[in-house]
C-alpha cells in the first residue's frame, strides 16, 4: 500500500474544506437573508453537483481550465502553467462539487439563528457584519463543523470529477479512490483492500464525528 | 419640536392590516408613554417602527429634529444608529454568552476597564451580584428580564423601548419587577415608549397612555384619564368598565389605609408597600347604589353623591356619580328602575374595602 495517494487525497479534502468555508459561508449568509426573488435560481445552482453525475461536472470543469478557455487563459497568464491536469485544477474541481454539502448546511444552521437575536444585537449598535461573527457564527458552530467535514468526506471519496479532471499523475491527482481502482484493474486486490480499509474506517469515523455534533453530543455549549 | 420624537407614518402588510401610528414625545426626558390595546391591534409594529427594525412605507419619524425616517426622501437610519435600547417580549439574550457578556455586548468601543466598570454599575443596579458567569439558559425568568434590562439600559440608549417588559413572567416575579421597573424607568435620562395589554402595567408605569386599537392610535391622555374616561365605546371595551383616580394615602390603621381621593375619603386594604401616591381603581359591578336610609354593613365606604348619567347597555346600566371623585356603578336596569336613577339623583354608594385595588405610582 502506498501512503502518496492518501496524502494527496488528504490534502486535497483538507483544502477544498478550507476553501469551502471561505467561499461557501457568504453564499449561505446570501442565501438566508436575501430577499431577492430570483433567489430559488442560485439555490438550484449551488446544489446541482449533488444531481449531476460527476462525469459531467468533470467535462465542464476541464473544458473551462483548458489552456483555451478564457479561465485557463486568465490563470495560464496569472501562473505561468495550465490549470488542467493539476492539483490546483483538480482543487477548482472539488470545491465546485462539494459545494451543496458545505453550503446546504451552512444555510440552514444560520437559518436556524432566532432572528431575534439578530435584531437584538443590531439594535444594541452592533453594524451587520459583527453580529454576524459574534451572534449568527457561534450559534451556527454544529451546522458549520458539520458543512465543514461533510465537504471533507465528500472530496475524499471523489472518483469520477478527478477522473475527468485530474487525470491519474501520482503524487499531483492520483488520488485515494482512483489508486484503488487502478490497483484493482492490476489485480492487486490487498493493495486494494488495505486503502479501501483505511479510507472506509476515516470516512466512518468523520461521519459519527458529524452526527455526534448533530445530536449535541458535543454541543460546544448549552443550549437554551 | 426640537426636543421632542414626532412620528406620523403607516406601515402596510402584504395582505395583512395597515397599521398607522401619529403621535409625538417628549425626547429629551424619563417620560413613560405606554401603548395599550389588545394583542394584535398594532403595538409591537409601532415600536419596531419606532427601532428601524420594519420600514415603514409612509411618513416620517424624527428624534429631536434628526430624521430617523422619512418616505418621500427615502431615508430610512439602521437600527444601529438610532442610540435605542429595544427590550424584546422574550429578552433574546444571547445564549452563547455569559450574564456579563451580554450586559457589556453593545460596549465594545469602551476599554477594557470602561466596559466592565459599566457592566458593574449595571449588576448592582439590577441586583444580579453572583449570576455574573451563568448563561441566560441558567438564570430564572425574572433574572433573565433583568439581565435583558441590564443590557438594554448600559450603553445610555436615547430612547427605550419596551415590548410586553413583564409578560413572559410568572404573577410573583412579574409583581415584584413591576414595582422596580418604574422606578428604574424613573432613575435613567431617556423617555420610554412601553407596549402591553396589561391594565395594571399601564397604570403603574405610564405618564401617558396611548390606546391602539385596529392599527391606530384613539385615543391618548394621563392614564387615570383614559381608564376613567374613555373617548368611546371602542376604547371603553378596551380599557375595561372601570373608575380609576389618582389618590393619595393618609391614615394607616388595623390594615386599613385612608386614601385622599378628589375631596372623598375612602378605605382600603392597606398594601405592602409604603407609597403614598396610588391609582385606585374599582370595577363599576363592584359599585353598590343605593337610595334613602342605609342599613348597617359590613362595607367600609359610603359615598354619598349625585348622579351625572345613566347609560343602559343590555341588561345592565352604566351609573356615573359625582361623590367627590366621578365613580361608575353597574347595575341591572330592573334596579336602576326600581330605585328611580336618574341624572340629579342622590344616592349613596357602596364599595367594599376589600373590591379596591390599590396600584402604586
Amino acid at each position: 500500500m502506498s501512503w502518496e495517494p492518501i496524502i494527496l487525497t488528504l490534502r486535497l479534502a483538507g483544502l477544498t474544506a478550507a476553501i469551502l468555508v471561505v467561499v461557501g459561508v457568504p453564499i449561505a449568509y446570501w442565501l438566508t437573508y436575501s430577499r431577492w426573488r430570483w433567489k430559488f435560481l442560485v439555490e438550484a445552482v449551488v446544489a446541482l453537483p449533488l444531481v449531476l453525475p460527476p462525469t459531467v461536472l468533470g467535462f465542464y470543469v476541464l473544458v473551462a481550465v483548458s489552456p483555451r478557455s478564457p479561465l485557463g487563459q486568465m490563470y495560464q497568464t496569472l501562473t505561468g502553467h495550465s490549470l488542467a491536469f493539476t492539483f490546483e485544477g483538480l482543487l477548482f474541481a472539488s470545491v465546485l462539487y462539494s459545494l451543496p454539502f458545505a453550503v446546504q448546511p451552512f444555510t440552514s444552521a444560520f437559518g436556524a439563528v432566532d432572528p431575534k437575536l439578530v435584531e437584538a444585537s443590531w439594535t444594541l449598535g452592533v453594524s451587520r457584519l459583527k453580529t454576524f461573527f459574534r451572534v449568527t457564527l457561534p450559534l451556527s458552530a454544529a451546522g458549520v463543523v458539520t458543512g465543514v467535514v461533510l465537504s471533507f468526506a465528500h472530496t475524499l471519496g471523489e472518483f469520477g470529477v478527478v477522473l475527468m479532471v485530474g487525470g491519474n499523475i501520482p503524487g499531483v491527482t492520483r488520488t485515494v479512490s482512483i489508486d484503488i481502482y487502478d490497483e484493482v484493474q492490476a489485480l492487486n486486490y490487498s493493495a486494494a483492500a488495505q486503502t479501501a480499509l483505511v479510507l472506509l474506517l476515516f470516512s466512518f469515523v468523520i461521519l459519527s464525528v458529524v452526527y455526534a455534533l448533530n445530536r449535541r453530543v458535543w454541543a460546544v455549549w448549552p443550549m437554551r | 419640536m426640537a426636543h421632542e420624537i414626532t412620528a406620523d407614518f403607516e406601515k402596510v402588510y402584504d395582505g395583512g392590516p395597515t397599521i398607522r401610528a401619529a403621535f409625538h414625545m417628549p425626547a429629551d426626558r424619563p417620560h413613560v408613554t405606554v401603548l395599550f390595546g389588545p394583542s394584535g391591534s398594532g403595538k409591537t409594529t409601532i415600536l419596531r417602527c419606532l427601532a428601524g427594525l420594519d420600514r415603514p412605507q409612509a411618513g416620517r419619524i424624527s428624534f429631536a429634529g434628526a430624521l430617523w425616517f422619512d418616505a418621500d426622501q427615502g431615508i430610512m437610519m439602521p437600527p444601529q444608529r438610532r442610540g435605542i435600547g429595544y427590550l424584546f417580549q422574550d429578552y433574546a439574550l444571547f445564549p452563547h454568552l455569559t450574564v456579563t457578556q451580554n450586559i457589556g455586548y453593545a460596549l465594545a468601543a469602551l476599554s477594557v476597564r470602561a466596559r466592565a466598570t459599566r457592566v458593574n454599575e449595571m449588576i448592582t443596579l439590577l441586583k444580579l451580584e453572583g449570576l455574573e458567569d451563568r448563561r441566560p439558559s441558567q438564570v430564572a425568568g425574572g433574572q433573565q428580564q433583568r439581565v435583558a434590562l441590564a443590557r438594554v439600559l448600559a450603553p445610555h440608549p436615547r430612547l427605550l423601548l419596551l415590548d410586553e417588559p413583564l409578560s413572559a413572567l410568572d404573577v410573583p416575579t412579574r409583581e415584584e419587577l413591576r414595582r422596580e421597573l418604574r422606578g428604574l424607568l424613573r432613575s435613567q435620562p431617556s423617555p420610554v415608549m412601553c407596549v402591553t395589554h396589561d391594565s395594571v402595567e399601564a397604570l403603574t408605569l405610564a405618564d401617558e397612555v396611548a390606546v391602539v386599537a385596529g392599527g391606530r392610535i384613539v385615543q391618548v391622555g394621563p392614564p387615570d384619564e383614559v381608564f376613567s374616561r374613555p373617548v368611546n365605546a371602542q376604547v371603553a371595551a378596551i380599557v375595561g368598565v372601570e373608575t380609576v383616580v389618582a389618590a393619595r394615602a393618609g391614615e394607616r390603621t388595623d390594615g386599613l389605609v385612608a386614601l385622599e381621593v378628589g375631596s372623598a375619603r375612602l378605605w382600603a386594604i392597606d398594601p405592602a408597600e409604603q407609597a403614598t401616591n396610588f391609582f385606585v381603581s374599582i370595577r363599576a359591578e363592584d359599585v353598590t347604589v343605593a337610595v334613602g336610609a342605609l342599613p348597617s354593613s359590613s362595607a367600609r365606604n359610603h359615598l354619598a353623591g349625585r348622579i351625572t348619567e345613566v347609560r343602559p347597555a343590555g341588561p345592565v346600566s352604566r351609573v356615573v356619580l359625582e361623590c367627590g371623585f366621578t365613580l361608575i356603578a353597574l347595575v341591572t336596569r330592573q334596579a336602576a328602575k326600581d330605585l328611580g336613577l336618574r341624572p340629579g339623583a342622590l344616592v349613596t354608594a357602596t364599595v367594599k374595602a376589600s373590591t379596591i385595588h390599590l396600584i402604586p405610582r
